[in-house]
This record gives C-alpha cells, structure tokens and sequence, in this order.
C-alpha cells in the first residue's frame, strides 16, 4: 500500500478534526489519521508532537493526563474553544482551497 | 524547575507512545520482541523528536537564562580550580570595595544628622597670604555678635567652645568634655532637648544653667526622670539640670568642630557661653567656633561677603588682614579624613579592576578551549548575540558568588577597619550598610561583570566559524589577535598596579621620613598627666599655690629626674596664638608665635635643648621673663643676641618679657604641619587652668604614673585624672591616621602586584602550552634553550613594560592628588618611580621565568606528535 506524506500546513487540521470527536492521545491521533484516511496519510512521531506541542502553546488545544483503555498513562489532547473555531476557519480555507485546486487541475486535464 | 519537569513529561509521552504502538502490535500478533523492534523503527529518532518538540515550547527570556545559567555552572564544575580562584578574589575585591564605600559614606556622604544640614557652615578665619600660615582659625566671640545681630542672610549664628567641667559626686570626679554654647546653638543645629527645655537667651551669660546628653545622662545619672532642675557640682560649683538631649544624637567630637583647644572626644554636658558678647574685644583671641545656618535658598558667596562686610569697621580700625570663610559644616567635621578615604577607596577600586581584568584573562584563556564548540554552534546557527551573552552570564554567575560573598566579607571588613582605625577618623560610629551602600555593591557588581566577561565574551562572538573549524589545536595559527588583547589586560593590570605602588611607596617615604624627623623632645621616657584646676577654690591665686605644691612633690618621686608642666604638650595643637612683637621695636606687621605657660623644669623633663642663655628657675615664677624658640630669636633679632631684648606677653595689658634663654624648636600640632614659633612665659604671669605635667623616668612608665597619680591624688582627690601618656604615645596617636592610611595603601599595592603577577604568568603559561608545537619545531630545527627562554621572556614582559610605562605616566600626573598627604618628598619624586619599575619588572620577570623555563624542557618529538 502506498503511504502519503501530508500535504505542508494541513497537519495542524488533520490533528484539530481528530480532536472534535473527543480528547485522544498522540498514539490514537495518529492511528485516527492513518485509518480514517484508509491507510493513506501517514502522520510521522516527529512531526506529530512538534505540531501538538505547538497547538498546545497556542491553546488551540489543552492537554491532561489520563488512564488509556489499555491502562496505560498518557497524555491526552482536547479541543478548546478557539482550536473549535480555529479549526471551523481552517476547514472554510481548507475547501476553498482545494475546490479551486481541483477546478484548475481539472481545466489542466482537459486542455491536455 | 519547571523545565525539567516538562522535560520529564515529554519522556513520558513519547514512551507511552511506543508502549501504546507495542501493545497494538502485539495484538496483531507480533512477536514481543519484535513489535518492540518495528514500534521503535517507526517511531523514528527519539531524541530528534525530543528536541524538535522542544522548540516549540518556546522560549522565555527567563527559560533561556536558565539554560544559560545552568551552562555556565557546568562550565564552573569542569574548571573547579579556576572558579575557586576567581569567586575567591572578586569575594576579596567586592568585600573590600564596598566596605570601604560604607566607610566613605557614612562619613562622607551620609548628611549629618541634623535638621536640614546642607544649610549648615562653619565661619573660619583665614589668614592673609603673607602670614605664611597653612590652614584657617577659629573666629573671636565679637564677631560673632555683630553676626548674630546683623546677618541678613543667615537664620541662626551660634558660637560654641570646647571646655571641660569636673562632674563630682556621684562617683569618682570625672572630668567631662563639654561645649560652651551661644543660647541658640541646639535651635541653629535643629535640635531639641527630649526632655526639659533649650537655654533661654538670657542665660547666655551663665547662670548655672546645664544641658546633658543622653549618654551621660544614662551613664552617671541611671537615666533618673527626676533630673530636671537637680543641682549637681560641676568644677566645685553648683550647677542645674535644665535638659537632656535625644538619644542618638551623634554630635561631631570636640576637635571636629575646628576648635584649637578642649577635649577631642564627643561632648558630654552644655553649658552656656558665660559672657555678654557684645562686650567682647572687636580683636579678641580666635577662640571660637562658629556654626552658621543659612536662610534658605541663600548660597555660601553672598553669605560670605555679608560676614566679612559686617566686619568692615573693625579690619579698618585693627587693621585685620585676615578674612573670613564658610565651610559646610559636615565638610569641616570630616576634613582630616576626606583625602585619606577618597584614597583609600580608589585603591580599593583599583584592585577590583586588577581583580576582574585577571578574572577575564583567566576566562579567555579557558573560552580559548571553547573555540572550536563556538564555531559549530555559530556553524549550526546559533545567534552570535546569545554566545556574547552566554560568556557575560558565565562572568555574572561568577560574580554574583563572588559578589554575594564580597558582602559577608564587606560586613567583616567594615568592623575590622572600624576597630582598627585612629580615632580621629570622625563619623565611624555613623557608618551603616544603607541603600545606598547596598546600590553600590549592585553596580560594583554590574560594574565587575561587564570587565570580567566583555573581552572573553567579545572574543568568542567574534570566532569565524570556518577558521575555528580548520585550526585543530596548534598554537600557531592564531597567535595574531587573541594574544594582543590577553597581553592588554596584562598591561592594564600592570600599569594599574604601578600606580598603586607609587602612590603607596610616596606615602610610605612619605611616613618613615615623617618617623626619622628630629623632633624636638624625648619620648620614651616622658609621662604626661592632663589636670584641671577648675574648682573655685582654685580661683584667685588657688591653683598657683597647688601647682607649685604639686610640682614639689612630683619632683621628689623616686625614679623622677625631672618634673615640669606646661599649658599645652607638644603635638596636642595650637593654643594662645597671638602676635610675635618685639616690645622696644614694635611693627605694624607681625608674625604669629604660640606661647606657653610652663613650670621651671619643663624643658629637662622634655628634653627639649637649651641653645642659649639659661633656663626658668624657682625665682622667675609670675616674673616678665620669657624664652622662646631659636626660630622665634632669629625672626625677630636676626644675627643679634637675643638675650636680654623684651618681647610683648601675650594678652592685653601684659608687660614685656625679658628674653633669658633660647630653646629648641618643638611642634605644636602634627609634625607634617605646625612648627610654630614658640614664647614661653612663667606660669603665674597668667595661671591656665588646664595644665599637663611632664615628668621624666628613667625607670618603668607603668610604674611611675602609679605613684604620679597617687600624689596628685593625696594633694586633691577632688581632682579628675584622665590617663596618664608617655610622649610616645601623643607621638604614635598623632600619627595614627597617616600609619593607618600608609598600611592599607601599602597592603593594597601589594595585592595588586601579586594579583599582576598571577596575571602574568597565567597569560605567559598559557602562550606557551599554545606554542608547544611551535617551539618543539625550534627546538628541533636547533634553537638552544637560551634562544627558547628569551624569546618568551620577551614575549612575556613586552606588555609588562608598556603597561609600566602607562602607569608611571600616570602616576606622574595623578600624584598632585596626593601631594596633601606627603611628607617632604614631591609627587614626582623619581625615587619612588623607579622602585616601583624595578619591583615590578622583578615581578614579571619572575613571573615569566617557570613558563619559559618550561618553554626550553620542551621535547620536540612529543611536542610534534600533537600535531
């Protein structure tokens, strides 16, 4: 299966959208990323917590520390209320974005 | 520490991570040790992940002292030798500099302790250029009631007088020192008895009236609340408790307010001045201190020119030639010791400099090791400003360890100095460690780091990092720059050091030239005993039946071979100045002479030589005789013999005085400053009613003054007797404050050239190791030792030299500041300068000499493999 590296500047969204479901560690946002992108986007450690470290100091997100299903201490991060718009500005962007990226490669494929 | 706290939970992340992806292997079914290998490989570098997650917590400027902080205390541990060192000596140089700051503020700059006291003068006479006479002289009570009376730009005019009463009762008679004061003398000062009340104006004259002061009042009165309006007996009369002053009140001693006579110690008890003052002679004796407050706003000059033009009349119909000055008062109260601390604190600072410059030698030769560290870390990116700072915060922690224990020394050393100085340093029971003090060691802190850290700091900011990279470890390739700015320090210390010494060797000549004068009288052997003849039944003719009676006695003491007295010793001041005039020849234009009132063997007690004519005989007592100094002879009858002309007593209505003898020159105060001419009349002609008898032992002091006072004792025992004083003695406290500032001066220099020296070799021994290689190539290619040793003797002195001559030169320039305080030897005397250059060329000299001899041992093969 081939694996993508994330697209520069789109991690900060990826990790946020996670998020709105509830408080995940670095471990499950990872596992999140990769299988809700079925197998496609692959979130590397270094640049997972760099970007959550970087969030946090934002306070887009907050941390605590929490048991794990497994039992297992570990750091859980949950959206704040600027992260929630934050991420709702982003996602606007996001598919503006995109919409017009797709357009222009589409106008691209059919001059060719 | 919330750094490392964070630091801890990050771990914890990435390991319950890892933990967390195992897990998950494991229930896909991998092998544990397996799914622990391929978690790992998935994880990636952890400690990259660490680091770069770290940078996004961002810095705070005070996270980033942290980590410089905690830098520099590393880089502390790996030279544990050098830190010691250094925290030692900047502990050494701060203590010493701050103590003396507190000396030099408390008694210097702290206010008086007075209300307002920046308004506060003393009026002082000043005596006409052509008097030829050093200094400034009391005023006379006169003018100080035309003063009083008429100054416009004045609030309040006091006089006082320094005095003595006998306090009996109560305890052994004790005699007190006290001030005569004008009724309005506490008003001008700004005090206020705590208790009881201030003299009326109309006590002025002297009615009985007292006022105490705290400490007596404690001391010899159990601070009895009752006091007031107590009788006690003061000099045999009965005197009243009107007042006490507050407690704490520090009034300038005696001698500090610039009076001629009366005791030098704190006044004890007031008394009023006891004599109308208007009445008083417009030319009167200058026997008076006056304290001055000046209107506010009003300024010294117009108030000067007001006090001399309200004597216009008098100057005219006396023809006074002498004028008057104001000093502020706290600058009249510490003027013996203003010099002499200014000194002594720029010494101080002068070592702390010569502290911090070795300090920051020693740190370039260590950021020399950091070199190749600095250019990869500029290589990677680091700011060049954060390695500037870096090195200043390896200077400051330095410091402020140094500086932190500087001030536990500063507070020891203040007590040392404060026990161990001659009294007459005034004010130092004032000295505090205030703000102001407390400021001073911070800048001298701020201060010491910047000079410690700047020239490492600088120099390692300014690595290339290519070259840094290139230049492995041999010396060779960067003797360029670094070297000369090492070798300027060395020069700075030197020529810093050479100051010192010569100002330390001026005074030093200065004093065993100021040891070795001729003084005039004997020392070891002459007792002197102080008395008062104060009671009233020693008035009209009392004390010179007594005196005569005690005189007797003394004489007869086993062990006594020659007893005198004099109104005033040698050494102890000026007193009864007046005009020196030859009675059948009289001018318009007189010098001063100081006379004396004696008892016949005073001389021979003394020591004193007789150069003609004879000396005082039973028969001349109360007789208009006099002998006067041989330069008073040959002032006045030059070539002539003096024998038989007549000179004017001092005093008006006194007759003239046949000259029966000619004696020795004596000094009247410290033998650097007065050696006034001399009269001496027969006591009796005018009885003084303080006197010291001299008496001379050739057996043991100690036990002499025993009998001494046990005779005086039976004659009076009313009669207070303050310790008895060999000469010696007078002699030695006379010449305390110059002794004092001579040592410490002396022990400061002397640092400084051993801190120097320290310097020298550090920066020699360092160029060598650097040079190793190179010289193994000398030595190889066939330089002899000799060749090797002088060439880095020269290396090594070349700064030593040029940091001489800067420091000769300045000395050249800066001694004027010192000339005040030398004794018969010039400022730019070149003995002292070329001591100084041949000490401490020996010194570098010295220095250099292990290094280089090093240098020559050098084995070129093991030298070569370094390479």
């Amino acid at each position: 299966m081939k694996r993508v590296e994330l697209i520069q500047g789109t991690l900060d969204m990826l990790i946020l959208q996670t998020l709105r479901w509830g408080a995940q560690h670095g471990y499950g946002i990872t596992q999140a990323i990769r299988s809700g992108s079925c197998d496609v986007l692959q979130v590397e450690t270094g640049s997972l917590y760099p970007a959550l470290h970087r969030l946090e100091r934002q306070r887009w997100v907050k941390a605590e520390w929490r048991q794990s299903e497994n039992n297992q201490r570990a750091k859980y991060y949950s959206l704040t209320p600027a992260g929630r718009k934050y991420l709702a500005a982003e996602q606007e962007r996001w598919n503006t974005v995109s919409t017009a990226i797709a357009s222009l490669m589409r106008a691209r494929e059919t001059e060719a | 520490m919330k750094w490392r706290r964070r630091n801890q939970e990050l771990d914890e992340e990435i390991q319950a991570h890892l933990a967390m992806a195992v897990q998950d292997r494991i229930s896909r079914g991998e092998g544990p040790a397996e799914a622990e290998r391929n978690a790992r490989r998935e994880l990636g570098n952890e400690t990259l992940i660490k680091e770069i997650t770290r940078e996004m917590w961002g810095w705070t400027a005070v996270e980033r002292l942290q980590q410089d902080l905690r830098y520099a205390f590393r880089q502390m541990r790996r030279n544990s030798g050098f830190t010691a060192m250094a925290i030692l000596s900047l502990a050494l140089g701060l203590g010493a500099v701050t103590a003396m700051f507190s000396i030099v503020n408390g008694v210097l700059l702290e206010p008086l302790a007075f209300h307002d006291p920046a308004r506060l003068y003393v009026a002082r006479t000043i005596p006409p250029p052509e008097a030829h006479l050093t200094g400034d002289f009391p005023v006379n009570a006169r003018q100080f009631h035309e003063w009083r009376a008429h100054c416009q730009a004045c609030q309040s005019v006091s006089l006082i007088q320094m005095d003595d009463l006998t306090l009996v009762g109560a305890g052994e008679p004790v005699k007190l020192p006290a001030l005569r004061v004008s009724s309005n003398f506490f008003a001008t000062l700004g005090v206020r008895p705590a208790i009881g009340r201030d003299f009326l104006p109309a006590e002025e004259s002297g009615l009985g009236q007292v006022i105490l002061t705290d400490t007596l009042w404690r001391s010899r009165f159990a601070a009895d609340p009752g006091i007031l309006g107590r009788d006690i007996q003061l000099n045999g009369e009965p005197h009243t408790v009107i007042g006490v002053l507050p407690h704490h009140l520090a009034l300038p001693r005696g001698d500090q307010w610039g009076g001629y006579f009366g005791p030098a110690d704190e006044p004890l008890i007031f008394e009023p001045l006891g004599f109308h003052s208007e009445g008083q002679k417009p030319a009167g004796s200058l026997n008076y201190t006056s304290v001055i407050r000046l209107k506010p706003g009003i300024s010294p000059a117009p108030a000067t020119a007001e006090l001399n033009s309200l004597l216009a009349d008098f100057v005219r119909q006396y023809h006074i030639t002498t004028r008057i000055a104001l000093f502020p008062l706290l600058q009249q109260v510490t003027r013996r010791a203003r010099s002499a601390l200014w000194l002594l604190l720029g010494a101080v600072a002068a070592v702390l400099l010569i502290v911090c410059v070795n300090v920051g030698n020693l740190m370039l030769v260590r950021t020399a090791g950091r070199y190749r560290e600095a250019g990869v870390r500029l290589a990677l990116g680091a700011g060049r400003t954060r390695l500037f700072g870096q090195v200043l915060k390896e200077a400051l922690v330095l410091v402020a360890i140094g500086g932190s224990l500087g001030l536990v020394l500063s507070y020891a050393g203040l007590r040392a100095f404060t026990a161990a100085a001659p009294i007459d340093l005034p004010r130092l029971e004032e000295v505090q460690m205030d703000w102001r003090v407390l400021l001073f060691a911070f800048a001298a802190t701020t201060f010491s780091t910047v000079a410690c850290g700047l020239a490492p700091a600088w120099r390692l900011s300014r690595i290339q990092p290519l070259d840094s990279l290139k230049a492995v470890s041999s010396g060779h390739t960067e003797a360029g720059r670094k070297l000369r700015l090492r070798e300027m320090l060395v020069s700075l210390e030197v020529a810093l050091s050479a100051v010192l010494l010569t100002a330390a060797s001026l005074l030093l000549v200065s004093f065993l030239r100021l040891t070795h004068v001729e003084k005039g009288f004997g020392t070891a052997h002459v007792i002197t005993q102080d008395v008062s003849f104060l009671s009233p039944k020693y008035a009209h003719g009392g004390r010179n039946q007594v005196i005569r009676l005690m005189m007797d006695r003394l004489r007869q003491i086993p062990g006594a071979s020659a007893a005198g007295a004099t109104s005033r010793l040698p050494m102890r001041g000026e007193d009864w100045v007046s005009e020196l005039r030859d009675s059948e020849a009289p001018t318009e234009d007189n010098a001063i002479a100081n006379f004396r009132f004696v008892m016949p063997d005073y001389w021979r007690a003394m020591e004193i030589p007789l150069q003609q004519g004879r000396f005082f005989n039973d028969g001349d007592w109360g007789r208009p005789v006099a002998i006067v100094s041989s330069r008073a002879a040959r002032h006045l009858w030059p070539n002539e013999n003096p024998i038989g002309r007549h000179v004017q007593g001092i005093g008006p209505g006194q007759p003239a005085l046949e000259i029966v003898g000619v004696v020795g020159e004596v000094p009247a105060g410290p033998l650097d400053q007065s050696w006034p001419m001399m009269v001496y009349e027969p006591y009796g002609l005018i009885s003084p009613v303080a006197m010291s008898f001299t008496v001379r032992t050739l057996g043991d002091p100690a036990a002499l003054i025993r009998s001494m006072r046990a005779v005086l004792s039976s004659i009076d025992p009313e009669m207070a007797l303050p310790t008895a004083r060999t000469m010696n003695e007078i002699l030695d406290a006379s010449m305390a404050t110059r002794r004092f500032e001579m040592r410490l001066i002396l022990a400061f220099a002397l640092i400084a050239l051993l801190l120097a020296a320290l310097g020298i070799y550090g920066v020699v021994s360092f160029a060598v190791a650097r040079r190793t290689p190179e010289i193994g190539i000398r030595v190889a290619m066939g330089a002899r030792p000799g060749q090797v040793l002088s060439m880095i003797l020269r290396q090594g002195l070349r700064p030593v030299l040029f940091g001489l001559a800067v420091g000769l030169a300045t000395a050249l320039f800066a001694g004027r500041l010192l000339a005040s305080e030398l004794y018969e030897i010039g400022p730019n005397d070149p003995l002292p300068l070329f001591a100084v250059a041949a000490a401490l060329l020996l010194t570098a000299f010295a220095a250099c000499w292990a290094p280089a001899r090093r240098a020559t041992r050098v084995d070129p093969l093991r030298a070569l493999r370094f390479e």
